[in-house]
């Protein structure tokens, strides 16, 4: 099973000197099991960048999709066992002392393109296709999302080489958040913030500039995008079969 | 001939969680096990008073549901549940035998995982394991029964669409998972305990569901912290029948202590006996209870034990408020006094807070400040049983 897992920090957080060198342990740790598939630190110094769509205009601006009080700060996609086992990577996380970690399981099926090498010359961008889920729509008990046929066929051919892998997310009501509190890991329900709009599903992109990813995310009809630059190499084992190590 | 309930309810009352606990382990699907359980009892209310009760009803329910199972499977026919069914068919083996391994543990400790909200956890108990109607548990916790199922639905969805394991979870998360099963034990309790008497009679015996919980994890699980939260519900729900006069609060110092049950005071002390090594939080609570119980008078209460016994939990204002009042009935009102003062800004907003300060100020002789901080307390206090005892407390007070 695959699980999305979005790191949100505190902005003002102090970090104490080995947190680097405790984040490359835990990626070389998570790689070795086989259960991290894909992740990346997210800029800190470039502000992402919300693209908003009506039924006349997009308009793109400058800040994240939602005002929260703990920062958006990277992204991992695991595959692990169960929820708990899920847990237990995003509990070893380095940065959970200082902010938290949502938990997301991913909705099966999308299809994703032959993982390669990432391109050198290319700039990495976390696209978080958000909107509304205050309702419970989704929520029945035959509702098997994963089931249905998806209409994005025709932006994903357009996105092409460009999208290395995304998928959509099993609603916020379905979150888990991770925080560390006191020293023990403390685990709630629910999304890492009740804003009104939620992270729906991700795309990562490998584009030449901001221009090239606005003009996928604008392609892709969402409301609401959220473009956010990354900040380091990823791993990239993320298609429908197993991870290999 | 026999009435369906008299033959059906008690295995009803002993099989259901079992049943349940069974079917979701073989099926893997929380909404079908339980359907498929409702269906196998209403066939055995049906068929058992024309052929007799089953010489081992469990197995017998148990085949009953399967097929209930493999029928609603065949009906869905999509690719899933065919998959579902290969899986349900090849597994035909006899309905394991009642006792150990006993599938309700796993059944208890996924509907209390701390990845589902608190809610959806008391009511998935209440469903899964008690086998109470989702109209009896929105009655329960006065909700609509729209609402109630709503959280079933999302809490089953959730497990399914998380992936929550099914399980009882391994050596090293087991304490703390255990914490959280005996949270949602101990709130049950307490929701049955506290609820006011008024309309008591359409709701469900909480606290009877939780004690029938905690036994049954007792017996499959006898660590120390199950143990002293069953002697905290018994010890605790010893003197219900004492608590309420006339749908009117009556005070621990003015119960008729003949009526408290000495068979549920007894349990509770047992159990309490066979533990040893460093109390928990629970324990503690238990033995405070204890000590309350076995005064055969409100006046021979060891207050002293008590104070003692609050020293032992962990200092939270609710703990440290109750110490306080330990301290002024062994020792000295006016230390006491000084304690509670302390708490203010924590319990400003808090009735009982303001209630046992006007009960100390009192006894110093500060009727003035007595009288003004019951009238807080009955502006804070949350139902109308708690309000009238503080009025009558206050009426008291300007009486003399």
């Amino acid at each position: 099973m695959k699980y999305f897992l979005t790191h949100v920090i505190e902005p003002d957080g102090s970090w104490p000197e080995d947190t680097e060198q405790r984040l490359d342990d835990w990626v070389a740790e998570m790689d070795h099991r086989g259960v991290l598939l894909a992740g990346a630190p997210l800029r800190s110094d470039v502000a992402p960048t919300a693209v908003r769509r009506t039924d006349t205009t997009v308009s793109v601006s400058d800040g994240p999709f939602a005002e929260t009080k703990e920062q958006v700060a990277g992204f991992d996609l695991i595959e692990a066992a169960d929820l708990d086992e899920a847990i237990a990577v995003a509990g070893a996380h380095p940065t959970l002392g200082n902010g938290a970690i949502e938990i997301r399981p991913v909705i099966p099926g999308m299809p994703t393109p032959v993982p390669r090498e990432p391109r050198a010359d290319r700039e990495r961008y976390l696209m978080l296709v958000c909107w509304d889920q205050t309702g419970d729509a989704e929520i029945t008990e035959q509702g098997r999302p994963g089931d249905e046929p998806r209409p994005m066929d025709d932006w994903i051919a357009y996105a092409g080489e460009r999208r290395l892998h995304g998928w959509q997310l099993q609603p916020p009501a379905f979150a888990t958040t991770v925080r560390r509190v006191d020293g023990a890991v403390a685990i709630t329900d629910g999304p890492f913030a009740e804003t009104k709009e939620q992270i729906g599903g991700y795309d990562l992109l490998e584009v030449t500039d901001l221009d090239e990813a606005v003009a996928i995310a604008t392609a892709h009809g969402s409301d609401l995008i959220d473009l956010r630059r990354c900040a380091a190499e990823v791993p990239s084992q993320v298609g429908d079969g197993a991870a290999t190590a | 001939m026999s009435r369906p309930d008299d033959l059906v309810a008690p295995v009803f009352a002993e099989e259901w969680g079992r049943l349940v606990a069974g079917l979701i382990g073989w099926c893997g699907d929380w909404e079908l096990a339980e359907e498929a359980a409702q269906e196998a009892f209403a066939r055995a209310v049906e068929v058992w008073p024309r052929n007799g009760v089953p010489t081992t009803p469990a197995a017998w329910l148990t085949t009953v549901a399967r097929n209930a199972v493999r029928d609603r499977l065949r009906r869905r026919g999509t690719e899933a549940a065919k998959l579902a069914l290969i899986a349900a068919t090849s597994d035909d083996e006899p309905a394991p035998p009642s006792g150990f391994p006993d599938e309700r543990l796993r059944l208890i400790f996924t509907c209390a995982h701390p990845a589902l909200p608190m809610p959806g956890r008391v009511a998935l108990t209440l469903r899964t394991l008690c086998g109470l109607s989702v109209v009896e548990i929105a009655r329960a916790f006065l909700v609509t029964e729209s609402t109630m199922d709503k959280r079933l639905v999302r809490a089953r969805a959730k497990i399914r669409a998380a992936a929550i394991p099914y399980r009882v979870p391994p050596a090293e998360l087991l304490p703390e998972r255990i914490d959280g099963v005996l949270a949602v034990l101990y709130l049950l309790f307490n929701e049955g305990y506290s609820a006011s008497s008024g309309d008591e009679l359409l709701r469900v015996d909480l606290s009877t569901e939780a004690i029938r919980l905690a036994r049954l994890l007792h017996r499959m699980m006898p660590e120390p912290e199950v143990t002293g939260l069953l002697a905290l519900l018994l010890l605790t729900d010893a003197r219900r029948s004492a608590r309420t006069e006339h749908g009117e609060i009556v005070p621990l110092a003015e119960q008729d202590r003949s009526r408290w049950d000495r068979a549920a005071v007894d349990e509770g002390r047992g159990l309490l006996a066979d533990l040893s090594g460093p109390p928990g939080a629970y324990e503690v609570q238990a033995r405070i209870a204890l000590e309350h119980d076995r005064a055969r008078a409100a006046a021979q209460t060891d207050w002293a034990a008590i104070a003692r016994l609050y020293e032992l939990l962990p200092a939270t204002p609710v703990v440290e408020l109750n110490r306080a009042v330990a301290i002024a009935e062994a020792y000295d009102v006016q230390l006491a006094l000084g304690m509670v003062d302390q708490l203010e800004p924590e319990l400003a907003g808090y009735h009982l807070f303001h209630a046992t300060r006007a009960d100390l100020a009192a006894r110093t002789g500060d009727l003035t400040g007595a009288i003004a901080a019951l009238d807080e307390a009955i502006r804070l206090a949350p139902t109308g049983p708690e309000r009238r005892l503080l009025a009558r407390r206050r009426a008291a007070l300007t009486a003399e």
